[in-house]
């Protein structure tokens, strides 16, 4: 998938994948490959900045913690975070069958 | 064929933090979270049987450009572009301060045309050098003066305060532009481009230059033209030592901080 589409969804995809439960940058960036069986494939550094700006939007919080031994920022979805993926989650269906149905498919 | 004795994960941590804006605990946080990233990737391709360094390699292939973290252009990481922002910030401040300290010297010499006389600050033309038309244009803007001299005086530190007055305003535009580069411009890459403090030291010895050669001049004058146009060096230097003095408190401070942090 071109990575400007993704990068315009990656805030949704990043509060749908914490919503499965808490991360680090690794294991939220595997779990978004694998949960897209491969078709979000883009730089891995681009998820830090956004999981900081989600973090300052008051949707995620954050804590440190020792993992196999490397300490590492664990981030998990507020309740803040839950309702804007809802909402989120909604537009985009209600958006992606709009578009399916101009499309005709 | 990657270079086998380069080091690319540490090569990768040292570009970004020169990069990574924020405060001191923001860039060590986030060092910290990709560091751990990456040691996470290269475990992954070691365990699927690469050797330690394709998997570094693969690992930084995979994070990306530093300025993908980084949330900056390419262009921003380069480090001439840091020199040159640095550059740029030490150009405003010292810039900034020396216009400032210009309007207040036209201040300085307003007061002290205001107590001693114009004359004082500013030397009148010899006689023979200006017409008829001159003294009146001088007269029209001073009615209340006593003779063509002392209009003559007049207007020359009316335009002295005057090009004060526009150097002040240009002085706090620069000093403006300064705290906002300074602002967003918080990237190690450019706050070590040049040696710390080396703005104020700069501004300090140009400073301290103008103040002593205002000095110089104003005794020079003082001595051999009855003290006629002395005021305006006198009122320069006086300004300039208050430049002087404000760079070397900031290069006192700047030391201090470096000092606490080793």
């Amino acid at each position: 998938m071109r990575s400007e589409k993704l990068k315009g969804n990656l805030d949704l995809l990043l509060l749908s994948v914490l919503s499965s439960g808490p991360g680090h940058g690794y294991s939220i960036i595997t779990r978004l490959r694998e949960r897209s069986a491969g078709a979000f494939d883009l730089p891995e550094g681009t998820v830090y900045p956004a999981l900081h700006r989600l973090e300052q939007a008051g949707l995620l919080d954050s804590s440190w913690a020792e993992v196999a031994g490397r300490r590492r920022r664990i981030y998990r979805l507020n309740p803040a975070g839950e309702r804007s993926l809802a909402d989120e989650a909604r537009e985009w269906t209600s958006f992606s069958s709009s578009v399916s149905m101009v499309l005709g498919r | 064929m990657s270079d086998m004795t380069s080091e690319p994960v540490e090569d990768y941590l040292d570009r970004l933090l020169l990069t990574l804006p924020g405060s001191p605990r923001q860039v060590r946080q986030t060092l910290s979270e990709v560091e751990a990233h990456l040691h996470d990737a290269v475990a992954e391709g070691v365990g699927s049987g690469m050797t330690q360094h394709d998997a570094e390699v693969a690992a930084v292939s995979r994070i990306g450009p530093a300025y993908a973290i980084t949330g900056r252009t390419p262009q921003f990481s380069r480090p001439a572009a840091a020199l040159i922002r640095r550059t740029a910030l030490a150009g405003s401040l010292v810039g900034g301060v020396a216009l400032v300290a210009y309007w207040i010297s036209a201040m300085i010499s307003w007061i002290l045309a205001a107590i001693r006389g114009g004359s004082f600050v500013t030397a009148p033309f010899p006689a023979g050098s200006y017409t008829q038309a001159d003294c009146a244009r001088w007269m029209a803007g001073d009615p209340s003066a006593r003779n063509c001299v002392a209009a003559m005086t007049s207007d020359h530190v009316g335009d002295i305060v005057l090009q004060g007055f526009a150097a002040g305003v240009l002085g706090a535009l620069a000093l403006a532009a300064f705290w906002i580069m300074r602002y967003r411009w918080r990237d190690r890459g450019t706050l070590t481009a040049l040696p710390m403090g080396s703005a104020e030291a700069v501004g300090a010895i140009l400073a301290g230059l103008v103040a002593f050669a205002g000095i110089a001049v104003g005794l020079n004058i003082e001595s051999g033209q009855q003290g006629h146009g002395a005021g305006q060096p006198f009122a320069i230097a006086l300004a300039a030592f208050g430049a002087a003095l404000f760079f070397v408190i900031r290069l006192y401070v700047s030391a201090r901080k470096r000092v606490i942090a080793t």
